[in-house]
């Protein structure tokens, strides 16, 4: 089970690698939602990037009616800017674009925390945030 | 009436009916009319030019005239943005109004204003004159017009002074900034404009009075204002002329200047009075301007920041929620330096909020009025992005300030 986790975090990382550029503070990252979605769900396989790519672009349920989806504020795809809804400009989200993306575990929990709530009236689960980072690394 | 009548009351027509004050008049003017009201070609009399208004003081009447136009109208008509032109009109009437009285020691003979300056009686006979339409000839200003110089100059300085209040009071700018408050600056508002109406009414009064006379004596002021010659009857013999004194008229000018300009320097060297030094709060700059532009502290009282603050879960249909420390971090912030802590015009009027959305910068009364006129679709303009977006019009936003002049609308 330990080598299992162990073994799915390094091919998350190496996959995380082969997109963008290898950055370790957001491989850190990358690495705790792997182990969280383990915690969370022992059937956990691995993020997938087309799983990310879905949930970033649908329309979802359950948040508030100024937000069904991610794409509400960021752009409508990985590479265009998206703006917030008092007008000011958020720049890409795929790393490609935006090199910086991802790097401050801080930011990245407070803006999971707000747009995950915003969007879907939850909390995101280890798995949707993992797969969202990997659709967007791998982009 | 107490008055000795003139002589048309020879005239016996008026002998068979009632004495009235008012009948007497209507009667005397109805014989003006058969004989023509000019007195001056009335008799007969010879005339000839006098120099009477030298360039100095033409230039004057005039440039004040612009002045004063451009002064009421950027007042009264424009747009607040146009507050520049407002100003330097403001700035320029001083500067006019204080020549006029160094001219008026140093002019020439009838820009002096010892020759035209009246004792009360003289005042009163020169009015019961025209109340006869038989006003006596003056070669330079009679005593009515006098009386309007002196009243428009007094009215002209009281204007300026109460407008360099309102500026340093309301608006911090100026060189009043650091001496006006806030209130001072209210109060001189309200004498500004009053005082703006007075004047609108000497205006009317001075120009009926220059056509009165140019109707009663048959000189042409308004040209006489151009060319500074009038044509005096040969009657009248006009007094020494005395020559202007150019150079004592400049040097005490530029001392004036010197001294005034060193004056409103040390008072402007006060830091104005309503803004305070703000310490810079990294978290709050970082935190609160992710999805919109740093609000300025002083637009919203201390209570709405800390409604807003606790409500961050659900702030405008957002999630903007913080870790608890950096929140405590920034109600403290926010707290210190609320509207109640400044002394600008915005911080005053914003302090009060609309009870339907006390944490609503752009709901207050205040935004609302202010805003009024400007339409829905100026605020969708993609230069502008929507009325929270208050940098698009005012580029003075960050400091607290908004200025008149700082307010540009995109145009697209
Ligand atoms: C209400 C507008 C809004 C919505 C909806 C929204 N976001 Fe965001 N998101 C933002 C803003 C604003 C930022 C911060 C801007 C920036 O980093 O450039 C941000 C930042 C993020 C970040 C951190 C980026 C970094 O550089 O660390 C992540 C992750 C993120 N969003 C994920 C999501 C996901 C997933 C969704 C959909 C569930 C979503 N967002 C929906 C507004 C939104
Ligand atoms: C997650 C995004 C987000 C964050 C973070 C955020 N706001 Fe807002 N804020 C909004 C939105 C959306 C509006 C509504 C704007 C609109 O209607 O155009 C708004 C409006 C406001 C307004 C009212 C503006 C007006 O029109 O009068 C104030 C005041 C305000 N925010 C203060 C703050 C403060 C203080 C912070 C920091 C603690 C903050 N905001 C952080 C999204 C955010
Ligand atoms: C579309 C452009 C636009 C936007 C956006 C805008 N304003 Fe204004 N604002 C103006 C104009 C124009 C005036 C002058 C109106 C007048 O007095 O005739 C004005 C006047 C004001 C004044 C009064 C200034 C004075 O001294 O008379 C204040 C204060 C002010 N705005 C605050 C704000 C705040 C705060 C916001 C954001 C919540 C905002 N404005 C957004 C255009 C704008």
């Amino acid at each position: 089970m330990k080598m299992l986790t162990l073994a799915l975090a390094t091919a998350a990382i190496l996959l995380s690698a082969v997109g963008a550029q290898a950055n370790p503070a957001r491989d850190a990252i990358v690495a705790g939602f792997v182990a969280q979605a383990k915690a969370e769900n022992p059937g956990f396989d691995g993020f997938s990037a087309t799983r990310g790519e879905i949930f970033f672009k649908a329309n979802q349920v359950g948040g508030k009616p100024e937000t069904p989806s991610c794409t509400s504020c960021h752009g409508a795809t990985p590479f265009t800017p998206g703006q917030t809804r008092a007008g000011k400009v958020i720049d890409p989200m795929a790393v490609s674009k935006t090199q910086d993306r991802y790097t401050d575990p801080k930011k990245v929990d407070k803006w999971f925390r707000r747009n995950c709530n915003s969007v879907l009236g939850r909390e995101c689960t280890a798995e949707e945030k993992g797969d969202y980072l990997t659709f967007m690394i791998s982009r | 009436m107490g008055l000795a009548l003139p002589y048309i009351f020879k005239d016996e027509r008026h002998l068979n009916r009632s004495l009235t004050p008012c009948s007497v008049y209507f009667y005397y003017l109805s014989h003006l009319i058969e004989k023509g009201p000019h007195y001056v070609s009335e008799k007969q009399e010879k005339v000839h030019p006098v120099k009477v208004w030298d360039l100095p003081t033409r230039i004057f009447h005039w440039s004040l005239v612009a002045l004063v136009a451009i002064g009421l109208i950027t007042g009264f008509l424009s747009p607040e943005w146009w507050m520049g032109v407002h100003l330097w009109a403001g700035y320029g009437t001083v500067l006019l109004v204080v020549f006029r009285l160094v001219w008026g020691i140093f002019g020439s003979e009838y820009s002096r204003l010892e020759t035209f300056t009246f004792t009360p009686r003289e005042v009163i006979a020169h009015i019961r004159e025209l109340f006869f339409l038989r006003p006596t000839h003056y070669i330079g200003h009679n005593p009515a017009g006098a009386l309007m110089i002196f009243a428009l100059i007094f009215i002209l300085a009281g204007i300026t002074i109460s407008g360099l209040l309102v500026l340093g009071g309301e608006e911090n700018q100026g060189p009043l900034a650091g001496a006006a408050n806030y209130q001072v600056g209210d109060m001189a508002a309200d004498i500004h404009e009053a005082l703006t109406f007075i004047l609108m009414v000497l205006i009317a009064f001075h120009i009926v009075g220059v056509f009165t006379e140019i109707h009663l004596s048959g000189e042409n002021l308004v040209r006489s204002m151009i060319d500074g010659i009038k044509r005096v009857p040969d009657a009248i013999k006009p007094p020494i002329h005395r020559d202007a004194r150019p150079l004592a008229a400049i040097t005490t000018m530029v001392s004036f200047a010197m001294l005034a300009g060193s004056l409103l320097w040390l008072f402007s060297t006060m830091p104005p009075s309503g803004l305070i030094a703000m310490a810079v709060n990294e978290d709050f700059q970082r935190e609160c301007g992710d999805c919109h532009e740093v609000y300025h502290p002083s637009l919203l009282p201390r209570a709405s920041w800390t409604t807003l603050m606790a409500g961050l879960d659900d702030h405008f249909g957002e999630d903007a929620s913080l870790e608890p420390d950096t929140a405590i971090v920034i109600t403290a912030h926010l707290a210190t330096y609320g509207s109640e802590s400044w002394d600008t015009e915005a911080a005053n009027r914003f302090r009060t909020v609309s009870p339907d959305a006390p944490i609503q910068i752009s709901a207050t009364p205040y935004w609302l009025r202010k805003h009024d006129d400007i339409g829905e679709a100026t605020f969708k303009r993609k230069g502008v992005g929507g009325k929270s977006h208050c940098k698009a019009c005012h580029r003075d936003a960050e400091s607290g300030r908004f200025d008149d002049q700082k307010i540009k609308i995109p145009n697209e």
